[in-house]
C-alpha cells in the first residue's frame, strides 16, 4: 500500500507532537486587558448591564457575546474516522483538530465536545441544552442510522443551524464535485444515471442531497452489501423500523426497478459515487466497464479507494476522484465544511437547509470552472485555494438571507469581506502567535527535533 | 346495543372484485397465487420477529409459509383475499371463522395474516384490503372482526385504532429454558 511508511512516521509523530503540545486548541482574550480595572468593564459590576440586557432579549447574546462565532462540535465517538466506537476521550483528539481546521481555514471558535450519552434522544437533549452558548452544532463521527434522526430531529427543534459533516460536508463536496464532472461530459444533472455505492450516511446524505439539487429519484440506485437497494428486497421491513431514511430512499429511487447487485447497477450509469469500504478491489474493472462512455467514478473510501485511479482509467472511466491528496480530484470535506459554517455564523442564521449546501456546492464548483482550470483532472479546488473560503462563506450566508433564515440581512458582497476579514485576521493571530514563540515551532519538539536529520 | 363491539369499514363497492382508483383488485385467492402470497405471509413472519426475540422464524419458515397457505385455501373456516396489481400479489390477508362459544356476539372473523409490499403501503390499501375482507366475514357470518401482530408492532396498533378497533384480549408470554 503506498504511503504506509508515511502513515506509521506521521502516527508517531502525532503521538510525540500530541505530548509535548498538550492539546491542539486553547481560549485567548478578544478584549484589551492593560488591568485588573478592566475587568469592571468586563467582569461585575460592568457586565451586570449586558447581562440584563441579554436576558431581556436573548437574541443579543449573538451581539454581545461571542455567541455569534462559536461552534459545538458535538460527537459520542461512536464512529471515529475509521476508527468505529472509540468513546468520547478517544474521539477528542479528532474533535480538536476539527477544531483547529475550523479556526485555521474559517477563523471559526470551535469547542470540542465529546459527551457520554449514546442514545439518540440524550444527545439531542443535550444539544438543546447546549444551545444557549453556541452560534451553531456541528455533529461529528455519530453512527449511522442513529445520526439521520438527531440530525432531522435536531434540524426541527434548534434555531441554530446544525450540521453533520459525515452527511452533509460529505454529500455537498460530492455534489460539487459532480457538477463539474457532469459539465465536462456535457450531461445534466436531471438526465443523470447515478450510482451510489454504500448506503452509510455520506451516500444516504448524498443521494438526498442530489435529489433536492434537481436529479431525478428515479435515475439514481443505491447498492449496498446486500446489493441493489428496491422495494422488495427481503430486508425491507427491517430497514423500516431501523433506518428509515434508507427505506424512503428503497421506495424513491431505482424507478427501474433494477434486482442485483454492483454489476447490474452500474449497466449504462453515468456516475459512480463510491463511499463503500477500503479497497483496491472493491471495484473491477469489468464492472465499470458496463457504464457509459465518458463514466464518472468518485471512489472515496479512506485509506484505499475502492479502486485505484489508473485501473478505473485503464477500464474507461474518464473522471475519477478519490477522498486523497495525493491523487487528483481530492473530494474533501475540508473544502466545505469551514466556508459553510463561517458563512451561516456570519449571518447569524437560525438553519442551514439543504438549499443553502447546494448554493455554497454550486459556489465550490464554479470556483474550478470560473478560472478556466476545469479539467478532469482538476474537478474542484484544493484546500491550497484559500479563496474559496469567503467565496462559499458568501454564496452561503447569501442563501441563509434570501431564505429568510438570517438573523442579520448582509449582500453577499458584505459577507465576503466580513468572512475574509475574520479569516484573515485569524491567520494573522496564529502567525504572530508563531512569530513570538507564543506557539513553538514542532523543531522544539525533542523527539521531533531528532527525526529532523 | 349493536351486536358487534368493534366497527368495521364497508367497502362502496359491493361486486366480488373490487378495483380501486390506482388499478389494485381486491379479491379472494385463485389457486395459482397460492405462492406467492405465501411468500408474503413469509415476509410478515420476518417482520414480525423484528419485534420480539420470541417471534424469531425457524429456517423452515418458507416452506411452512407455503404448506400452510395451500391448507388455509382448502379449509372452508378460512378465507384469503389478495391485492393485485396486474397479476402481481402486493397484499394479502388472512382470516378465520370461529366460534366464541362463551360470549356474545357469538361469531367472530378473526384476522392473524396481513401483509402489504412496502411499496403499495401509503394509500389507502391497508383499509380498502381489510375493509374487503370484513365484508366478505361479515358475509359468511361474522359479527365481530378481530385482528392479531405482535405487542411492539406500533404501526399496526395505529392502523387498526384508527379504523375503530381496540385491545380486546392480551396475550402474555414467557420464555422457559
Amino acid at each position: 500500500m503506498p504511503g504506509n511508511k508515511k502513515t506509521l512516521d506521521t502516527s508517531k509523530l502525532a503521538i510525540e507532537y500530541s505530548r509535548y503540545y498538550q492539546g491542539k486548541m486553547q481560549t485567548a482574550p478578544k478584549v484589551p486587558v492593560t488591568s485588573l480595572d478592566d475587568f469592571s468593564i468586563w467582569y461585575t459590576p460592568g457586565v451586570a448591564a449586558v447581562s440584563l440586557a441579554v436576558a431581556k432579549n436573548p437574541e443579543l447574546s449573538f451581539q454581545y457575546t461571542n455567541r455569534w462565532n462559536m461552534l459545538c462540535i458535538l460527537t459520542d465517538g461512536s464512529r471515529v474516522l475509521g476508527l468505529g466506537d472509540i468513546g468520547p476521550e478517544g474521539s477528542l483528539p479528532v474533535m480538536e483538530g476539527k477544531a483547529l481546521i475550523y479556526k485555521y481555514l474559517g477563523g471559526v471558535d470551535a469547542i470540542p465536545i465529546p459527551v457520554s450519552a449514546h442514545e439518540p434522544e440524550k444527545i439531542i437533549q443535550f444539544a438543546l441544552d447546549i444551545q444557549p452558548a453556541f452560534g451553531a452544532i456541528h455533529l461529528e463521527d455519530i453512527a449511522s442510522p442513529k445520526c439521520f434522526r438527531i440530525l432531522e430531529e435536531l434540524k426541527q427543534k434548534l434555531t441554530i443551524p446544525v450540521w453533520h459533516d459525515d452527511q452533509q460536508g460529505t454529500a455537498g463536496v460530492i455534489l460539487a464535485g459532480l457538477y463539474n464532472s457532469l459539465i465536462l461530459t456535457d450531461r445534466k444533472l436531471r438526465n443523470a444515471k447515478i450510482v451510489l455505492m454504500g448506503a452509510g450516511a455520506a451516500n444516504i446524505a448524498a443521494a438526498k442531497l442530489l435529489i433536492s439539487a434537481g436529479a431525478s429519484a428515479g435515475n439514481l440506485i443505491l447498492v449496498d452489501s446486500k446489493g441493489i437497494l428496491q422495494p422488495e428486497r427481503e430486508d425491507m421491513d427491517r430497514m423500516m423500523l431501523q433506518n428509515k431514511w434508507k427505506y424512503e430512499l428503497a421506495l424513491s429511487t431505482n424507478a427501474e426497478r433494477r434486482e442485483g447487485n454492483i454489476d447490474e447497477a452500474v449497466e449504462g450509469a453515468d456516475a459512480l459515487i463510491a463511499a463503500s469500504k477500503p479497497g483496491p478491489d472493491v471495484l473491477s474493472r469489468s464492472t465499470l466497464k458496463k457504464m457509459n462512455k465518458g463514466a464518472i467514478l468518485f471512489a472515496l473510501s479512506n485509506p484505499v479507494p475502492e479502486i485505484w485511479p489508473k485501473d478505473a482509467k485503464e477500464a474507461g472511466v474518464r473522471i475519477v476522484a478519490t477522498g486523497r491528496s495525493d491523487f487528483p480530484n481530492q473530494v474533501n470535506n475540508s473544502l466545505i465544511f469551514p466556508s459553510v459554517i463561517r458563512g451561516v455564523l456570519d449571518v447569524k442564521s437560525k438553519a442551514v437547509p439543504d438549499e443553502v449546501i447546494i448554493a455554497g456546492a454550486k459556489e465550490l464548483a464554479q470556483y474550478a470552472e470560473r478560472d478556466g482550470s476545469l479539467t478532469d483532472e482538476h474537478i474542484l479546488p484544493t484546500m491550497m485555494d484559500r479563496e474559496i473560503y469567503p467565496l462559499v462563506a458568501a454564496a452561503v450566508g447569501d442563501s441563509c438571507v434570501k431564505l429568510g433564515i438570517s438573523r442579520i440581512n448582509l449582500t453577499r458582497k458584505q459577507i465576503q469581506r466580513r468572512a475574509e476579514e475574520i479569516i484573515q485576521k485569524t491567520q494573522k493571530m496564529i502567525d504572530t502567535l508563531q512569530k513570538s514563540n507564543l506557539i513553538e515551532p514542532t523543531s522544539k519538539v525533542p523527539a521531533g527535533k531528532n527525526r529532523r536529520k | 346495543m349493536p351486536k358487534k363491539s368493534i366497527k368495521t369499514v364497508v367497502t362502496a363497492n359491493k361486486e366480488s372484485n373490487a378495483q380501486s382508483d390506482s388499478g389494485i383488485v381486491i379479491r379472494e385467492i385463485k389457486k395459482e397465487e397460492l405462492g406467492k402470497a405465501a411468500s408474503l405471509v413469509a415476509r410478515l413472519k420476518r417482520l414480525n420477529g423484528e419485534f420480539d426475540p420470541l417471534l424469531k422464524t425457524t429456517d423452515s419458515l418458507d416452506s411452512e409459509a407455503q404448506k400452510t397457505v395451500e391448507r388455509v385455501a382448502s379449509n372452508s373456516d378460512s378465507l384469503i383475499m389478495v391485492a393485485l396489481v396486474g397479476s402481481k400479489v402486493v397484499g394479502v390477508v388472512k382470516a378465520d371463522l370461529k366460534d366464541r362459544t362463551f360470549y356474545e356476539p357469538r361469531r367472530e372473523g378473526a384476522i392473524d395474516e396481513f401483509y402489504i409490499l412496502p411499496e403499495f403501503r401509503r394509500g389507502s390499501l391497508g383499509k380498502d384490503l381489510l375493509a374487503s375482507i370484513s365484508e366478505k366475514l361479515k358475509g359468511r357470518g361474522a359479527e365481530l372482526i378481530t385482528a392479531e401482530f405482535p405487542s411492539q408492532n406500533e404501526i399496526a396498533k395505529r392502523f387498526y385504532t384508527k379504523l375503530g378497533f381496540r385491545s380486546l384480549t392480551n396475550v402474555y408470554a414467557k420464555a422457559e429454558s
